[in-house]
């Protein structure tokens, strides 16, 4: 049985934490009194996957068994989620490959000729050839490549088709393969409580036309927060669409949901609580660290990169995307979510080497902002764990490394938009349209290997909430020119970062540590 | 009655001499003693008249000359007292300009002169002989000339300088120099030096020199290149043998340079023309500088002698000096000069006896080296230059250590200096050699700086002479009493620290406090991108070095690679290897040669395969090793409506991934036989000249304004399309176009952040 999620208070027997910062981490002894929140225990993944999958496949929830739904002369097409998910990347064969395996065999029982696979990647990159074979696995691959497995791609305006508007005006816009087929069988990986559901479709094969009407600054600042789907604005407009699209075209919908196990029996150290772990855990955490701190930072990005998470899956269930998508919230938050007491003076996070964008490329700037001030400042329900005007501490190098090809319109972006404001709203205001309409960064997007000309944007919006809570962020270990760039602070050490942050909380200020990866989420009451 | 000439007293001693009420021929009005001497004219000599002799230059006559002169300080004080209009009527009514070339028939000089004083003259020190002479000698014998054919009887007023006396020790009087040198010969010698080495320079012998060391640092710009910089190189030798000519001719002869040679035998012309036909007064000046009072303290024009030296020091770059410490800096305030010779205006000597003085503080007040040096640093000290926002530049201590160890300093480091010069020209082009260059360059400077002055002013600082001036204060007592202090010119009433530190050098470091002030961050910026929707703008960018980090070689193997199995990957590279030193040899001498040899590599292959690779993996390989900064910038001049052209040597399938951005690409065309590669070129590649004549011929048809266009190149042999635009950028230069651009003032980008290396680019091409 799981221990569940919990709070420690630091006291004289804590012993120093683990804290991730970028491809490495260390050691932090917290001040006393801090709060340090730990997800639950890694839950049991399920034994004999394939008996699941197929399980879940003939008995889904509010439709018809899959089989009933296949049949010949039909288009079929199966989307899956990109590789921003999950993080890290699993071991093979991925979850998407064993499901969608199962998928195509009865659809090849049932005659079903017309089939196509699409990588829900939206406005992300194009998956490489050996990316896409790595997560449908080689079969797959081989069956289908290059002419019925691709990538979305949301700037061919022959293929993309508006399906409606909704009540509030907004444009749903998706891929119009999918939107002429008969069936549209997504497979998901819920790795947070914002993915999957109603954003699957309506986010993985829209266009710009489409997502703008989510992701721009008024919604995020009212999504509080997106992990928590009914007090986010984001998902109240993701249902809308989703709303729009269940009239349109039948979605068959499977989602799974992964457990903790993010790092490999090697690295099971960081997996545990740090008073738990064993002499050889210890040792472990030395030997690494040292050679990690050795290996030139390239190196150390590719090994990091190469490892696999060793995930349990917890659930796969199907069916229609409404009721399929609350059972597997149930799984999500089982595994992440740890109640908290309140909010605290200044909140603490260490921010790993990946975050959705950067698979096999570089954590930039804006990524690192992205992922603190985006993706874990909002790993909250109720309220977020710093109270307003508060101060968030990241640890993090934040070194002015960006990655020529994924992220042409992110270096033009920094360059360019950052040394004027770091403003989210002037910044919309100002170049949104631009970005998102130069041709060169769609001929990127769409020839190259490259994120969307207005995804640097879309990162920026993800902090707006936080940037508006905050009172200040401070960036430990951070590069100081980079960090101010995007108006935050660079301190050297934690307590250089707690002299920063007196301005704003006074010199003894109530502290929490959101203790992440393996993820985790704060129900803060 | 005009404003000005209230409350004058006609003379300042109160007999009628020749300038009250008469008329004043003045030469060398432009130059600094000059408009001091007008100005003092102008303001206390109300009813003196005044010819200037200023000939026309360029496109601006001697009035517009006249004009831009009356506009200088020098005059402001005088403006402000008498008001503008009032000005300007008096010196319409006054000054009159005969704009002729002297020595020529045409000069025909006012017929009523009654003082001319010859205030013209060259005073380099370091002039080609000819020049030299012809200004200073037969200028001086065209003036008299012309000045006895006019028909008065002025008196003349002959401005020379202390140091005529030559090299030499001890007291110099106030009298007729003493040598016999003859100025008919080395005029007449000095007139034919020039034709001489203008034929010695274009021996074969010579210019064969001068080619090969021209194709060795250009030869990579190509031929037009080539020539242009041999014949610059033959100019400027012409010019150094003249000048050397020059020193050396005044050393044998008894005088430190040309100029003092040439002044000195300007004054024997002098005496010749002018000696029982004229009354001939010869002032000698010595190391004139900013006024003590009049018209303003501190007033100067451009930097004198000491000056260059006062601020280099004041800038931390001159260790040492091969001064005496108690030699004498014979330093003389201008006003001080300027009331000296008027009043000897104003006293004409008899005819058959002209009279001489030396206007210098040597003789009553002298300022010794030392304390010249210890008062300057003190103004430093108390009035620190300022180090370009980093802090303060400290002054070093003189130890004076005698010229032969400075000298020996000086050779050592030039020494150094040149052999690592030479290295870094061959380095590898990046950031830190280009640091190192301007450190170089730097050091080149202080140096180069160091060995003129201490090769021209050794002399000057090494003096152990004095100007002897009883004569000049016997002139100054023989003003009333109540007019002495006004226009009097005793050196005695100087006191040098005030003088040094209150008056002179305030006024000489302004200009460079100002100058300075925010240097050290030097890097040129990038030209503006100005709008234009008229197409008649363009962009031209070179490719590889310049937008993108990879080369010719680089790109291949790419494409060589990704086609061929691994197991065959080793021979291929060994292959490469074995024939890189022909490559880079050919690449050294012209890259054409280069580009011909290496595309034969591509024989065998099929274009339709090369495409799709390129299509599907090479391309992005490309976009590895592009500067995003590059990218940025093209993207800018096509947001602002400039045509953009990309120009390069790479086969032009391969170069697809980039075309998307510009409007025009040249670039190389393989030729092809059934679908198939055959190793050669369709037509000779673009490199060095011909892509400038490629540029212009474009231009021409699509109506392009290239002065006002855009090039961006890395390579030297990108100068000549750099050249040909109004806006070139040198990127990443390779050292010599880095010291080109330098050189011109061309802005130099750094284009390096977030392009992968090379070795990393190819991994993930591969993988």
């Amino acid at each position: 049985m799981s221990r569940p999620g919990f709070v420690l208070e630091v006291d004289e027997r804590t012993p120093a934490l683990l804290m991730h910062e970028g491809e490495g981490f260390r050691l932090e002894k917290l001040p006393l009194g801090s709060r340090v929140v730990y997800p639950p225990e890694s839950l049991p993944g399920l034994r004999d996957l394939d008996a699941h999958i197929r399980e879940a496949l003939l008995h889904p929830l509010g439709c018809e068994p899959l089989p009933e739904l296949l049949h010949a002369g039909m288009r079929l097409t199966i989307v899956f989620d990109d590789l921003s998910i999950p993080l890290p990347q699993m071991k093979t064969p991925d979850i998407r490959q064993r499901i969608i395996e199962q998928v195509l065999e009865m659809a090849a029982a049932a005659g079903v000729d017309d089939v196509e696979l699409i990588a829900g990647n939206a406005l992300h990159r194009r998956m490489t050839p050996a990316e896409l074979k790595r997560t449908v696995g080689e079969r797959v691959f081989r069956s289908f490549f290059p002419h019925h497995l691709r990538n979305h791609d949301a700037e061919d305006r022959a293929n993309l088709t508006e399906i409606g508007t909704t009540k509030h005006g907004e444009v749903v816009e998706i891929n119009k393969r999918a939107a002429t087929s008969d069936l549209i069988v997504y497979v998901n990986v819920t790795l947070t409580a914002m993915s999957g559901g109603p954003k699957s479709v309506s986010v993985g094969l829209a266009s710009y036309r489409s997502l703008k009407h989510h992701h721009n600054v008024h919604t995020l600042r009212h999504s509080r927060s997106f992990n928590d789907p009914p007090n986010s604005a984001m998902h109240h407009s993701y249902n809308r669409m989703a709303g729009v699209l269940d009239e349109h075209v039948k979605i068959f919908q499977i989602e799974t949901s992964v457990n903790n196990d993010t790092f490999p029996t090697q690295l099971g150290f960081l997996n545990k609580r740090e008073w738990e772990w064993t002499l050889k855990d210890q040792a472990a955490y030395l030997a690494v660290k040292r050679a990690n701190d050795l290996t030139p930072i390239k190196q150390r990005r590719q090994i990091w990169h190469r490892t696999a998470a060793p995930y349990g899956i917890t659930s796969v269930t199907a069916g229609a995307p409404g009721p399929v998508h609350e059972v597997t919230m149930g799984h999500v938050l089982r595994q992440q979510l740890t109640e908290v007491n309140g909010p605290s003076d200044i909140g603490i996070w260490g921010l790993p080497y990946i975050c959705p964008y950067n698979v096999n490329s570089i954590m930039n700037p804006i990524l690192m902002m992205s992922l603190g001030l985006g993706y874990f400042f909002n790993l909250y329900r109720g309220q977020p764990l710093v109270r307003p005007g508060g101060v968030a501490i990241y640890y993090h190098p934040v070194r002015n490394e960006f990655h020529p090809v994924h992220h042409p319109s992110y270096i033009d972006f920094y360059e360019e938009v950052l040394a004027e404001t770091t403003d989210p709203v002037a910044i919309e205001t100002k170049y949104e349209e631009q970005f998102a309409t130069d041709p060169w960064y769609i001929h990127l997007y769409r020839n190259s290997y490259a994120y969307h000309g207005v995804h640097p944007l879309y990162m920026w919006y993800w902090g707006a909430h936080a940037l508006e809570h905050l009172g200040q962020v401070i960036v430990v270990g951070g590069d100081r020119r980079t960090s101010e760039r995007m108006g935050f602070r660079a301190a050297s050490t934690l307590g250089d970062a707690l002299e920063m942050a007196k301005e704003k909380v006074g010199g003894s200020p109530t502290i929490t540590y959101q203790h992440t990866p393996p993820l985790s989420m704060a129900d803060v009451r | 009655m005009d404003a000005g000439r209230e409350g004058v007293t006609v003379t300042p001693d109160g007999q009628q001499g020749p300038l009250g009420g008469g008329h004043v021929l003045l030469t060398g009005a432009t130059g600094f003693l000059g408009q001091a001497v007008l100005e003092r004219l102008l303001r206390d000599w109300p009813d003196t008249r005044v010819s200037l002799l200023i000939r026309g230059r360029g496109s601006s006559t001697g009035a517009d000359r006249l004009a831009g002169l009356l506009r200088k300080p020098v005059f402001a004080e005088l403006r402000k007292a008498m008001g503008n209009d009032a000005f300007a009527e008096a010196v319409r009514q006054r000054v009159n300009v005969v704009d002729a070339r002297l020595g020529s028939s045409d000069v025909v000089l006012p017929d009523d002169l009654t003082v001319v004083i010859h205030g013209a003259s060259t005073v380099s020190f370091d002039e080609p002989i000819d020049e030299a002479f012809n200004t200073n000698v037969r200028g001086v014998k065209d003036l008299y000339e012309a000045v006895r054919a006019a028909g008065s009887a002025p008196h003349v007023v002959h401005v020379s300088t202390a140091y005529v006396a030559g090299a030499r020790k001890g007291t110099v009087p106030e009298t007729s120099l003493d040598h016999d040198a003859d100025w008919r010969t080395e005029l007449a010698s000095a007139q034919r030096s020039r034709e001489q080495v203008e034929q010695d320079s274009r021996r074969p012998a010579a210019l064969r020199r001068a080619l090969e060391t021209a194709r060795a640092e250009h030869g990579k710009s190509g031929p037009q290149s080539v020539a242009q910089a041999a014949e610059r190189s033959r100019a400027e030798w012409v010019d150094k043998q003249l000048v050397d000519y020059g020193r050396l001719r005044a050393q044998s002869l008894g005088w430190p340079d040309v100029y003092t040679l040439t002044k000195a035998l300007g004054e024997r012309v002098a005496e010749e023309e002018l000696t029982g036909v004229l009354p001939l007064s010869v002032v000698r000046p010595a190391i004139v500088e900013s006024a003590l009072r009049h018209p303003y303290p501190g007033w100067i024009d451009g930097f004198k002698m000491a000056d260059p030296l006062i601020i280099a020091y004041g800038r931390g770059i001159l260790p040492e000096f091969p001064g005496l410490p108690d030699g004498v800096l014979d330093v003389i305030p201008v006003d001080i000069v300027v009331n000296a010779i008027l009043a000897a205006a104003d006293t004409p000597p008899p005819v058959d006896a002209p009279a001489y003085y030396h206007v210098g503080s040597g003789a009553r007040n002298p300022l010794t080296f030392r304390a010249m040096h210890e008062n300057i640093r003190e103004y430093f000290t108390d009035h620190p230059m300022p180090d370009g926002g980093r802090g303060q530049i400290k002054v070093p201590v003189w130890d004076f250590p005698g010229a032969r160890r400075v000298e020996r300093l000086l050779r050592n480091g030039e020494r150094a200096l040149s052999v690592a010069q030479r290295a870094l020209l061959v380095a590898p082009a990046n950031s830190r050699t280009r640091r190192w260059q301007d450190d170089l360059k730097r050091e080149q400077d202080r140096l180069d700086f160091l060995r003129k002055y201490a090769e021209l002013y050794g002399v000057y600082t090494e003096a152990e002479v004095i100007y002897t001036d009883n004569r000049l204060l016997a002139l100054h007592r023989s003003l009333p009493p109540e007019r002495q202090d006004e226009f009097g010119f005793d050196p005695a009433i100087i006191d040098w620290p005030h003088y040094l530190q209150k008056v002179h050098c305030p006024t000489i470091t302004a200009t460079m406090r100002r100058a300075t002030s925010g240097r050290r961050s030097g890097a040129h910026a990038l030209p503006a991108v100005t709008e234009s929707t008229d197409g008649q703008l363009v962009a031209v960018f070179d490719l590889e070095g310049t937008i993108v980090a990879s080369n010719v070689i680089e790109t291949y193997l790419w494409a060589r690679l990704a086609d061929l199995p691994r197991g065959d990957w080793a021979a291929e590279l060994v292959d490469l290897a074995r024939r890189m030193p022909r490559y880079l040899s050919a690449e050294r001498r012209d890259r054409a040669e280069f580009l011909r040899r290496f595309v034969r590599r591509y024989a065998g292959a099929n274009e339709a395969a090369l495409a799709r690779l390129v299509q599907e993996r090479i391309g992005d390989a490309l976009l590895r090793r592009a500067r995003p900064e590059a990218i940025r910038q093209i993207r800018k001049h096509r947001a602002a409506g400039h045509r953009t052209v990309l120009i390069t040597g790479t086969v032009d399938v391969l170069v697809q991934p980039l075309s998307v951005l510009f409007d025009e690409v040249v670039a190389s065309r393989l030729h092809t036989r059934d679908g198939v590669y055959s190793g050669f070129l369709e037509a000779p590649p673009l490199t060095g000249e011909a892509r400038a004549a490629w540029l212009r011929r474009y231009a021409g048809t699509a109506g392009v304004d290239l002065t006002r266009s855009y090039a961006y190149g890395d390579s030297y042999s990108d100068r000549p399309l750099l050249e040909a635009v109004g806006h070139p950028v040198a990127v990443n230069p390779d050292p010599q176009l880095y010291r080109h651009a330098k050189s011109r003032q061309w802005p130099v980008a750094q284009w390096t952040a977030h392009t992968l290396p090379a070795g990393d680019a190819m991994v993930e091409t591969l993988a």
